[in-house]
This record gives structure tokens, sequence and C-alpha cells, in this order.
């Protein structure tokens, strides 16, 4: 399963409304779940005069969250997709609440099919993950918090 | 059509190229920097990515982030716009190994072009007249001294993978030949990373005409006349007018279709422009061919009515060319200043800040390609060109006209501008009765 075709999956479960998808194809197997603390990110198309365009990059929820003093935010190193995990079968290389260390590989980025492992350069724990799984990342884009 | 172009670029030509592809309704992305984060052409594209820091290197030349914002987003085609990556070989492949559209010419053109030396072999073999010289590179002092003796003081040294004015030395005699040329091999290798170079006769004082041309990919070349760019400073443009007030009806076909001649030997697909000298003989010679659109495309647009970007989109999208060399009328007279954050007063020391107050001219015949407005911020990372004042009259005079009124009307306030030095030109003797040559600014700014 692709890129194209992922994204063909979350535009339809945004049409549809639904909250979970599972789809098999010969070898392949993807599931999709919408998820409680955060939505799919939906890309409000604003026209008019010199305001910003789409803000396809940063949902209005997240900026509402406000970050707590004691919690750093990991960001994107890179443009690319994110994933959760090194392969579809695998299980994600972090989980909210988890410990990681200076070296922990949080996610991959994955940039004309080069999947970049992102290394965590701080110590704590992870207390929110700011992306969904296969969703295209802009430079700077906030991935994590973690508390120190 | 293409469903979505990426513009790989930045300020005036961004927006240009946004402005092309929403009259062609064509959706647009564009990347950019943290530092263009409140640029113009980030709030006009539909759709914007950031890619990395302000440093060109880590975004708009950085090829694997951009290409990735590219399979992102779902494009059919780049647009380079100039300068960056626009005449980057591997750039143009990348893309067409990836399925994405370059709108360009192919990497094989661009290569061939950007090696100036086997340019000239190509202009040369199809019949286009080119500067005497070397025939292709030059290897040492002994074979310099000969093609020197041949050709005639003065020579000219210029780096074979140089260009826009960098890496040439002249030499008057042979001792200085002999030392010229070693230092250019050296620098050449520093600057460009090839060593080599090749010889030609130096033209003193000529004046720089090119010429305009489109080729679509089903061998159909098209010349849309030429433009004068003789006043520059140190080899960067800062006026260019169309048509040359030197050019003749007789002149522009002989030019046009040499260069016609010279951009079917290179096999040359999309826009290009073919720089040529004009010596004090009216004589004219190849000098470069710049696989790109230009800066200063729009004195050809207003005086042909042709859209040059929305030219390029339709070629890179497969369609022939809809205009014949007939078609092709130069109307009235057209002329660009380059407005850049610079203080004329103080060595053109580039100002970057913010843009505290802002006033662009407008009325009949006015047009502004611009990516400022009031409350923008210059950022320090890139060039220094803020905006494009561009007028078009029925005559050059009236051009003329219509430019000292509004360079009087053009107002920006809070950093240094080019504006002045403008209104000085334009009322300047020799700028009026179009005497000038290349040698022009140097004098004026004595």
């Amino acid at each position: 399963m692709d890129i194209k075709e992922l994204k063909k999956l979350i535009k339809l479960m945004k049409e549809n409304e639904l909250t979970e998808i599972s789809v098999k194809a010969g070898d392949s197997y993807v599931s999709l779940k919408k998820g409680v603390a955060g939505n799919i990110v939906s890309m409000p198309h604003v026209v008019g005069a010199p305001q910003s365009s789409s803000q396809i990059f940063s949902s209005d929820e997240k900026d509402k969250m406000k970050r707590p003093a004691n919690v750093i935010e990991i960001t994107a190193p890179m443009v690319g997709t994110f994933y959760r995990a090194p392969s579809p079968d695998s299980d994600p290389y972090v989980e909210v609440g988890q410990t990681i260390q200076n070296g922990t590989v949080l996610c991959i980025l994955e940039a004309m099919k080069l999947m970049n492992e992102v290394k965590s350069e701080i110590s704590g724990r992870i207390v929110s993950i700011l992306v969904e799984n296969a969703e295209p990342v802009e430079f700077g884009q906030p991935l994590f918090w973690v508390e120190k | 059509m293409f469903n979505k172009i990426l513009v790989a670029n930045r300020g005036e030509i961004a927006l240009r190229i946004i402005r092309a592809c929403r009259e062609l309704d064509i959706k647009t992305v564009v990347v950019y920097s943290t530092a263009d984060e409140h640029s113009l052409p980030v709030r006009f594209a539909d759709e914007a990515i950031c890619i990395g820091k302000p440093s060109p290197t880590d975004s708009y030349l950085n090829i694997p982030a951009i290409m990735s914002a590219a399979e992102i987003m779902d494009v059919d085609a780049i647009h380079p716009g100039y300068g960056f990556l626009a005449e980057n070989p591997h750039f143009a492949e990348i893309c067409g190994s990836c399925n994405i559209k370059f709108i360009g010419p192919s990497p094989e053109s661009i290569r061939l072009l950007g090696d100036k030396s086997a340019a000239k072999d190509t202009m040369r073999s199809a019949g286009v007249p080119v500067i005497p010289g070397s025939e292709g590179v030059v290897e040492n002092e002994k074979e310099a001294l000969k093609i020197a003796k041949k050709i005639g003081y003065p020579v000219i040294i210029k780096a074979s993978y140089g260009g826009g004015g960098r890496g040439m030395r002249v030499a008057h005699n042979d001792i200085s030949l002999v030392s010229s040329f070693m230092t250019a091999k050296t620098e050449a290798e520093a600057a460009f990373k090839h060593g080599d170079v090749y010889m030609e006769k130096f033209i003193e004082n000529p004046r720089h005409i090119e010429v305009q041309l489109l080729g679509d990919d089903h061998g159909n070349y098209l010349y849309l006349g030429e433009r004068d760019c003789s006043i520059q400073r140190r080899h960067q443009k800062l006026l260019e007018e169309a048509p040359s007030p030197i050019v003749t009806p007789e002149m522009r076909k002989y030019l046009g279709e040499a260069a016609v001649k010279g951009a079917r030997a290179a096999k040359y697909v999309n826009a290009g422009t073919i720089e040529f000298l004009l010596d004090k003989n009216n004589d004219f010679y190849f000098m470069e061919m710049n696989t790109r659109i230009q800066v200063e495309h729009p004195v050809t647009e207003m005086v042909t009515d042709i859209d040059l970007i929305k030219e390029q989109i339709r070629i890179a999208a497969g369609e022939k060319l809809r205009y014949k060399q007939e078609d092709i009328v130069i109307n009235g007279a057209s002329i660009e200043c380059r407005i850049n954050a610079e203080d004329p007063d103080n060595n053109f020391m580039p100002c970057a800040g913010e843009i505290v107050a802002c006033n662009f001219p407008g009325g009949f015949g006015v047009r502004i390609d611009t990516h400022v407005y009031q409350g923008y911020k210059i950022p320090p990372f890139y060039d220094s060109m803020i905006a494009k004042l561009i007028v078009h009259g029925k005559t050059r005079d009236e051009a003329i006209s219509i430019l000292k009124r509004t360079l009087e009307e053009f107002v920006i306030e809070g950093v240094k501008t080019t504006i002045p030095l403008f209104k000085r030109i334009v009322r300047d003797k020799t700028f009026i009765e179009s005497k000038f040559d290349t040698s022009y600014m140097e004098k004026f700014l004595k």
C-alpha cells in the first residue's frame, strides 16, 4: 500500500465520517483508526485577500492546546511522511507515556522512498503524539510533546 | 493540462507563477523556508509547505526536501522559476525519474548549454555567429598564446562552467595573458569545480541584446523579439527594455532566426533566451543561452501581449505553440527597472529590514511585479530585489515619461532602495538618446 492509496483511505474516512476502516488487498493490510486524543487533520481552504491560504500543517486544535511549561516540543527535522513504526506490521517505536532517552528512535520520516529515523535528543516521557500515522509533515512541524 | 504545480522558488517570481496557474485553473503548492513564512507567495498559493531553514542549501536548493514535498502534495509538475534550481540538470533529471514534469528544457539541453564552450561549439555548427576564439577548452599557456596571436588582442579568458559574468579575465598582451591564464584556471577550479577555460576576442563595451525564444515538444520555434540589457552594474542587470532602441526590423529578423537555429540545434524546448553581444561595427555574436525564464521577461510580455509563464506551462503540458512567427508583433516600448533594497550611495550595500511604508505606482501602462507589502520584513538570506517596475508606452519616449512619473510615485520607507538611482538615469541624456553600452553604468556612477 503506498501513500497515494493511504491518502485515498483517509479521504474516504473523512467524507463518510468513519472512525475506523480496515482494508485487506492481497498481502497488504491497513487499519486506520480515528484516535481519541487527535483528529484527522482537516485541510481548511481559506480564500480571500492576503490572509493565510491553506494552513494544512497546523490544525487549530493543536494551537489551542497550551503547551505546559515543563514540556519540550520535538519538531520535524525535515519534510516527509510520518510513520509511527518501521513497517505496517510492526509495533510503533514509541507510545504515549513511554520514557525515552537521547538516541531513542521516535518515528520514521519518509522522503523520496528513503526512510529516515528521527531520534530524540532529549530524555523524558512522551505526553502527546501530535500527528497521525502516514500524515505528511512539513519542516518544523510539532511531532511529540515530551515531559522532562 | 496539469492538475497541480509545485513552485520551487520564492519572492516575486513565485507569485508570478502562482498567478499564471490561477488563470489556467491549476492548483498551486509553494515550498518555503522558515524565513518566508509570511511572504505573499505562501499566502496566495493554494497550499504551502515549509521545507527547511532559511539558508538556500536547507531550503530552495534542497532537492530531497523539494521532491519530498512534491510527492506528499501529489503534484504533476514543478516550476523552478529563475535562479536556485532552474538551471540544475540534476534536479531536472530527478523530476523526470519521479514522473513529475520539470517546466523547462530537458536535462540534456541544460547540461549542454551550461557548458559555455560546448554551447558555443553547438551554436557555431548551427551557423550562429560566435565570437572568434578557441575551439573548445584551452589546455595550456602555449596554446593560449597561439590563439591570441590568431584572433588579436585584447582577449578574454572565461571559465567553461562559469556564466553570469563570473570567472573572466581580460589580457591585452602576451605577458598579461600568461599570468591571467593561470589565475583564471585556478579561480575557475575554486568557484565552479571545473578548471576548464576557453578564450575569445574581447569585445570592448558591447551592447547586450538578448532574444526571447519559445520552443515546443513538436519542433516548433518562435522568437519574440529582443531585449536590450546593456545597463548593468558588475554584470548585474539594472534596467532592461524591449525592443532594443538600436535594433531595426531587419536586424530583429536576422537575430531571431539565428536564435531559432541555435535553439533547434540544441534541441531546446520551452522558454529560453539567447544573449548576443553587439560590437561597435553592429556585428552580433552569440554569448550564452539562458535555459530558464528570466527576471526581465515582463518587458517582452508587454510588447508582444503574450504571457510567457502560461506558455511555459502549456509547452510543458505537451501543447503545440499557439502562435506562428507572423503572429508575433512588437507593439510600442517597454522598460523595466529592478528595484533592489540596496543603498546606491553606499556601494549598493543590501538593506534587509521592515518596509514600514509602501506606495506602489499605478495608472495606464504600469505593471508592478513584487512580493513585498507594507509591514513586510525583508529577510537577509536572499537576493535584494524587492520589485520590478515595468512600464509600457506607444513609443520609447512615452515609456520614459511614464517611468519618470511612476518613479516619483513609488514610495518605500524603512529600507534604502535603488529608486533614487533610476530617477537619475531616466533624466540622463545618454540614456534618453539610447547611446549607452555595457560600460554606461560604471561611467554614470563615477
